[in-house]
């Protein structure tokens, strides 16, 4: 066996050697929640999101889908995207809002180790991307994933009725049915940085723990568990800590696999909704993805 | 070590990181009501120890960063700091999740997947039809799993609690099961369940104060649907009103079944379960598996997700065998609910279950840790991976040398990640 040592400088030499490695380029997916707002397929419109001149990463892209029927249905609209972008000599980073983490780690989860075909990045009306070279790659290039409101835990408004259940997605956020989706600690090596927000102010009664009126700590902090846990900040005393980065929460319960905390929103100072405007917990993650996704 | 002085500046970020993280502490907000609570379905959780194959601790950073930089120049530095001390924390991240395939990993790192067949619990305030929560009620529900293979009954159950734990009378008044169908103007059959506390029919025991009851969506006109299917369960506790919702997901198709006792066989330094399928209906199909240790200690989680052809197929699960070696298992091992489905791209329901095989699957034979390899996983994603967040190590380093001409040029190698795993792991880095 070749012993990593040697492995590594020389895969950066080779990897600098290889003919259009130099073309390589670096993208910011966007991928939103529920709700209407962008149109599947464009990447180009952020209206979910905010203003689309606003700084968010380098070469940003809206990953949009409908934002009403149920999470496998829309898989799609993901692999298209992260074909078009993540694969060949092209990376991605990944911001995701709401019900967009319960839809990305779905897809990584049950096609992250599957046969992709490298794409050329550039998309048609419906957001498919030309192939480059023919050939193809196991899984994603992903460097990694910062998730606002992360709801693939589930919400309990889901659970309570608070959501009209004709939707499709409404089922699939039921607590206990999002958990049971998929293998949440099955990432494929991606790490999910999770920003937990907790302005609340009218449906903390119906969630667990801190919340942001939408999706309960134990979802937003990445939390295993085939339902919820009520989970809080370091300053409440009726509920245990989530805990930042990966480490067990206060309690004892445990994250997924691959997810660390980074932000949690101890004054509770961040509502859940982005109003089209980059606000609430999408703040805090689009202002670290304009510093990191470079 | 060599790059000690970048590395004390990313350990000073994130030390300031930290203490910026705690101006966003406030004291005095408001407690979260006792009422809101929801337990976890603890049972099925395996608490994660520290141990062999155990992934590196990421540093526990609160965003936003806030750097009391002096200087533009400061401020460079400071950012640049903060993305290298992220880029060393993928590399050694990946280059550490990696040593084993994704197929292959210690079932600690899927605490939530570990028991897949014991009961899913919660804990909620009673809730009215109307909307009200009535605090001082505690409805406990239960439903033995969520995906339902073709002719698989599940058990749902009911109870009710005061605050102060004690059980209460509950009566079921009305059972029913109706499917949420993709097509919101498309009307399903809805069925009556039947649920008592008589000791029968999925009840455990009778008159213990919990209500329950075995339903099989096979025996009744719910047999061909295929989806989310919704338990109604209207109750009265203490002469107040109120109403349970509790979602199976039905797959009424049976894609392919077993059809040969599972054998195992030593293959490239890895023990392979080796699964035979007869497959009806081709296409990709997910399984997994979980193994035993002879005590009977959870060791690894296995997993297959490939696409199998109509016909007679084999499925091979593989424990690799760095994974036998870090552990250092006793044998024989066990494998154990093994679950199988066909993942239909793009639908709405989105799988087809394979018969559950619940409990001892197969028994290994003894062997030696001799017979395994060392060698961690090597594979094209794995160098691809590597690759890049060694480039991206090496190009924020240089970006930093360039505000820093003295700093001497050097190489990241993987010794170095062990050292940065164990500066991250201490309080004083």
């Amino acid at each position: 066996m070749i012993s990593l040592r040697v492995l590594i400088p020389l895969m950066v030499l080779l990897s600098t050697a290889v003919p259009g490695a130099a073309m390589a380029t670096n993208y910011t997916l966007w991928i939103k929640g529920r709700g209407p707002a962008g149109a599947s397929g464009n990447y180009n419109d952020f209206t979910y999101w905010g203003p689309a001149a606003t700084a968010a990463g380098v070469n940003k892209k809206a990953v949009n889908w409908d934002g009403y029927s149920s999470i496998s249905s829309q898989s799609g609209k993901i692999r298209d995207a992260l074909d078009c972008f993540c694969t060949g000599s092209n990376w991605c980073y990944v911001a995701t809002h709401d019900a967009g983490d319960l839809i990305l780690g779905y897809t990584l989860a049950n096609y992250g180790g599957s046969a992709r075909i490298k794409k050329n990045a550039v998309a048609n009306a419906t957001g498919q991307c030309g192939n480059s070279d023919g050939g193809t790659q196991t899984g994603w290039n992903i460097k990694w994933v910062r998730a606002a409101s992360g709801a693939a835990g589930g919400s309990e408004l889901s659970d309570y009725g608070v959501w009209s259940n004709v939707e499709p997605l409404v089922k699939d956020l039921k607590t206990t049915t999002a958990r049971a989706l998929y293998d949440h600690n099955k990432t494929f090596g991606v790490l999910f940085y999770m920003y937990a927000a907790a302005k609340s102010t009218f449906n903390d009664a119906k969630l667990p723990g801190r919340d942001d009126d939408v999706v309960a700590y134990h979802s937003s902090g990445g939390v295993a568990g085939t339902t919820g846990t009520a989970l809080g900040n370091p300053t409440d005393f009726f509920a245990n800590d989530l805990t930042l980065g990966t480490a067990a929460n206060e309690g004892g319960s445990v994250k997924w696999s691959g997810h660390s905390v980074s932000f949690r929103d101890d004054a509770a100072a961040y509502s859940h909704a982005p109003l089209g405007a980059w606000a609430g917990i999408v703040a805090v993650v689009r202002a670290a993805m304009e510093a990191y996704a470079k | 070590m060599q790059n000690s002085r970048y590395r004390g500046v990313a350990g000073v970020v994130l030390v300031a990181l930290v203490a910026v993280g705690g101006s966003y502490l406030q004291i005095g907000e408001r407690p979260t009501a006792p009422e809101a609570v929801v337990e976890a379905g603890a049972g099925n959780v395996l608490p994660r120890p520290p141990e062999a194959g155990d992934r590196p601790a990421p540093p526990a950073v609160q965003d936003p960063p806030g750097p009391p930089a002096a200087s533009p120049a400061e401020a460079r530095r400071w950012a640049l700091a903060k993305r290298l001390a992220m880029a060393e924390e993928l590399l050694c991240s990946f280059q550490d999740a990696s040593k084993y395939p994704f197929t292959s990993r210690p079932i600690h790192e899927h605490p939530d997947q570990v028991y897949p067949n014991r009961p899913i619990a919660e804990r909620r305030a009673m809730r009215t039809r109307e909307g009200p929560r009535d605090a001082d009620i505690r409805i406990h529900t239960t439903q033995s799993r969520v995906f339902i293979a073709a002719g698989e009954p599940v058990v749902l159950s009911i109870a009710a609690m005061d605050r102060g734990g004690e059980r209460l009378p509950i009566e079921v008044e009305r059972a029913t099961a109706r499917g949420l169908s993709a097509q919101p103007d498309r009307v399903t059959p809805q069925v009556a369940l039947r649920m008592a506390d008589d000791g029968r029919s999925g009840d455990a025991v009778a008159g213990d104060r919990t209500v329950s009851g075995a339903w099989t969506p096979a025996e009744t006109d719910l047999a061909d649907f295929a989806g989310t299917i919704r338990a109604e369960i209207e109750y009265k506790v203490e002469g107040r009103a109120g109403v349970a919702w509790l979602d199976v997901v039905y797959s009424p198709e049976v894609p392919a079944t077993w059809s040969a006792p599972i054998r195992e066989a030593i293959e490239g330094g890895s023990l392979v379960f080796l699964l035979k399928a007869k497959v009806r209906a081709p296409g990709r199909y997910l399984v997994s598996g979980r193994v035993d240790d002879a005590r009977g200690r959870p060791m690894a989680m296995l997993m297959f997700n490939d696409l199998l052809g109509a016909g007679d197929q084999e499925i091979r699960l593989s424990l690799h065998g760095k994974l036998i070696r870090d552990l250092e298992p006793s044998f024989p091992l066990k494998l154990r609910d093994v679950d199988a489905y066909l993942l239909r791209d793009d639908a709405d329901a989105d799988r087809a279950l394979m018969p559950r095989i619940e409990g001892e699957a197969h028994t290994t034979r003894v062997y030696t840790l001799s017979k395994f390899s060392p060698d961690e996983w090597q594979s094209e994603q794995r160098s691809r991976y590597l690759t890049e967040f060694t480039r991206d190590v090496e190009q924020t380093r240089a970006e930093l040398a360039e505000l820093d001409p003295g700093q001497p040029s050097i190489s990241f190698t993987p010794d170095q990640c062990r050292g940065f795993n164990a500066n991250i792991s201490s309080p004083q880095a």
